[in-house]
């Protein structure tokens, strides 16, 4: 039995300005994502990742062209509909990890749960485990700024899982850490998705694309390669 | 998400930026102060006036000389008004139960070396019933003093004080502008009436004053400042006001305007009460003014602070907030600024108010309407002013939010 289709574009166009300035920053892409997979996404600066993860994640909208997420057309929803598959379906990983300072690392990660109206107490258990789940389980007392970059992008990670979503999508997650943190958040991805998430990660470092299944390549807002294996990373030009 | 975690949300927010939250609420506790601060002491001078004028004594009426629209509280209008007048009114009108006649005049008040000037009163015995005063020791004037020019005084309890320190002043000879007097008599404390001390007066027989200190100065006869009268009860002060209007018009051979005035306790509050009353009115109305003011305050400090919390808008949105999410935040921040602003200026307000009335007889009123009112008109205000700036976080583009990095 196939696995569900968890992402379907369809020949999804992203224009920028218009006339002379007008830019592809997507152009006709289409891309099928299964329940499970644990795909890369590489390509040049400026070649339409980040365009693309952010009509995926459902925070923009195509030009043209059509998603389906998790089998739901989303062009026909409106703001709040959108907002709830973001809480629910979807979660989140910047590169700039994007904690509220004020708020201590387990708030952060109950946050999501706040806009999903769940119960104080049930959210704070949640969020507990989710810190343990990412190995923080001691330091969710503290501030973002009392902690490193990689606890920081922990904390992110928590936060992005705690509602249980069926789709992670990471926008270059350790594009701001050394090799060695590098390795311990993808250790984190990793375990996450064999516990079942679908993982979709953009980076433009070739170690961190190996450590995924599945390579898409993009240039100049097209996919070039949509099922490379990651062990042909070198032999793209 | 539920109203009550907003809450919470904006609390935390507003808390960690202490010294912000602050000065955008210093619009906001100014105008609440001034606010409960003017409408409780406008009320204040409103009840003490009125307070003062029920201390006049019950069903009392004046007639002063000249018309309404002139007079004044000079002492030295026409005089139109004698003391037969005054003799005509107690003898010939059947409601009332008082007269008083009031000649006044400020003179210097001499014992030994000490000298004060006071105003100094010339009346009659029935003074005492009709106005509410008694003397404390020693007595009042009398018929005969009247009668014979005496040349005896009764003085108010502070002049005492001010003229003989400890001395027992009764059998005392004080001088008033050169006539000797011996006091006969000091009275009870009455206080203040519309800021003039009222104890510091000194009385002494009308005729004395008329014929011994001022001199008569009105061709009709002894002429006086005002006379004042009292009803037999509250029911017959509109009946006594008309019959005392018809028997001096007819004494003074009137044809078209009076040339004199009837007031009742009634008018006179009447009058005191829409020149207090403006006064609160213009009070309130500035600072209303600097409650709209600490509004737009509120407005101004939230646009910025949109401004700089992109990013976190943004990650809110991207986690699953939706646009009414944000702008109940922002919202909800605002009226929890306006709001606290509101009960720390009604606190700083009534505080005022107590100080006011610790230092001045001035008691003014803390009115719990006029609290709620301000605090719940302030957290209107930040409803009102918040919904500009809470529909500009509303509104951003989670894609250039989470960019603005
Ligand atoms: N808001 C925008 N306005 C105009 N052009 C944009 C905007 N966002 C992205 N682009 C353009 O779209 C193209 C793709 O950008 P992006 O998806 O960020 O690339 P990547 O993430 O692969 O580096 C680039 O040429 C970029 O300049
Ligand atoms: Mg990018």
């Amino acid at each position: 039995m196939p696995n569900a289709v968890i992402i379907r574009l369809e020949e999804i166009t992203k224009l920028y300005g218009s006339g002379d300035t007008e830019i592809h920053a997507l152009d006709a892409v289409d891309l099928l994502v299964e329940q499970g997979e644990y795909c890369a996404i590489m390509g040049a600066s400026g070649s339409g990742k980040s365009t693309m993860m952010n009509i995926i994640g459902c925070l923009d909208r195509p030009s043209s062209g059509r998603y389906y997420l998790d089998g739901v057309d989303v062009a026909g929803l409106g703001d709040t509909q959108l907002a709830h598959i973001r809480n629910r379906k979807l979660g989140f990983v910047f590169q700039q990890f994007h904690l509220l300072p004020q708020l201590s690392a387990l708030e952060n990660v109950m946050l999501p749960m706040v806009y999903a109206s769940v119960s104080a107490a049930e959210r704070h258990d949640r969020a507990v485990e989710a810190l343990q789940r990412v190995g923080l389980g001691n330091r969710m007392n503290n501030k973002p700024t009392q902690l490193s970059g990689g606890q920081q992008q922990r904390v992110a990670i928590a936060r992005a899982i705690v509602n249980r979503p069926v789709l992670l999508l990471a926008d270059e997650p350790t594009g701001a850490l050394d090799s060695h943190t590098t390795q311990e958040i993808l250790g984190i991805f990793g375990e996450l998705n064999t516990s079942g998430i679908t993982v979709v990660m953009v980076t433009h470092e070739p170690e961190v694309a190996r450590t995924t299944r599945r390579v898409i390549w993009f240039r100049d807002g097209k996919v070039i390669h949509p099922h490379m294996a990651p062990a042909q990373i070198g032999q793209v030009a | 998400m539920d109203i009550f975690e907003s809450s919470k949300m904006a609390v935390k927010t507003l808390t960690a930026n202490k010294l912000r939250s602050t000065l955008t609420m210093l619009g906001i506790i100014i105008g609440n102060a001034s606010v409960i601060a003017m409408i409780g002491i406008g009320q204040g001078a409103q009840r003490l006036a009125s307070e003062q004028f029920e201390s006049l004594g019950p069903n009392v009426l004046f007639i002063t000389p000249g018309k309404r629209e002139t007079r004044s509280r000079t002492f030295d209008l026409p005089k139109t008004l004698v003391m037969q007048d005054a003799e005509a009114i107690a003898t010939q009108v059947p409601s009332v139960a008082g007269v008083a006649a009031q000649r006044q005049t400020q003179l210097p008040v001499t014992y030994r070396n000490r000298n004060v000037s006071a105003l100094i009163v010339g009346t009659t015995p029935t003074f005492l019933s009709v106005r509410s005063f008694d003397v404390a020791s020693g007595r009042f004037l009398s018929d005969q003093d009247v009668e014979r020019n005496t040349r005896v005084v009764v003085l108010g309890p502070d002049l005492v004080d001010r003229l003989f320190g400890t001395t027992n002043p009764i059998g005392q000879q004080v001088r008033i502008k050169d006539v000797s007097f011996q006091v006969i008599g000091v009275m009870q404390p009455k206080g203040a009436f519309l800021g003039n001390n009222q104890d510091e007066a000194v009385y002494v027989p009308i005729t004395t004053l008329a014929n011994r200190l001022t001199g008569r100065t009105s061709p009709y006869g002894l002429d006086l400042t005002f006379i004042s009268v009292s009803a037999r009860d509250e029911a017959s002060i509109s009946e006594a006001e008309f019959q005392i209007a018809n028997l001096l018009r007819l004494r003074h051979k009137i044809t078209d305007e009076d040339d004199f005035s009837v007031q009742t306790q009634k008018d006179v509050l009447q009058i005191v009460g829409t020149i207090t009353g403006g006064l609160t009115a213009m009070l309130a109305a500035i600072a209303g003014i600097s409650l709209l003011v600490g509004g737009i305050g509120i407005m101004n400090i939230m646009l910025v602070s949109v401004t700089e919390r992109t990013q976190e808008i943004g990650l809110r949105k991207a986690i699953g907030a939706s646009q009414q999410d944000i702008l109940v935040q922002f919202m909800i921040e605002a009226v929890i600024l306006s709001a606290a602003g509101g009960l720390l200026g009604t606190g700083i307000g009534v505080g005022g108010i107590l100080l006011v009335g610790a230092l001045t007889p001035l008691q003014a009123g803390i009115s719990p309407v006029a609290i709620a009112l301000a605090v719940g008109v302030s957290g209107g205000i930040g409803l009102f002013f918040g919904v500009f700036p809470a529909r500009q976080a509303a509104k951003l583009d989670p894609i250039v939010a989470l960019r603005s990095a």
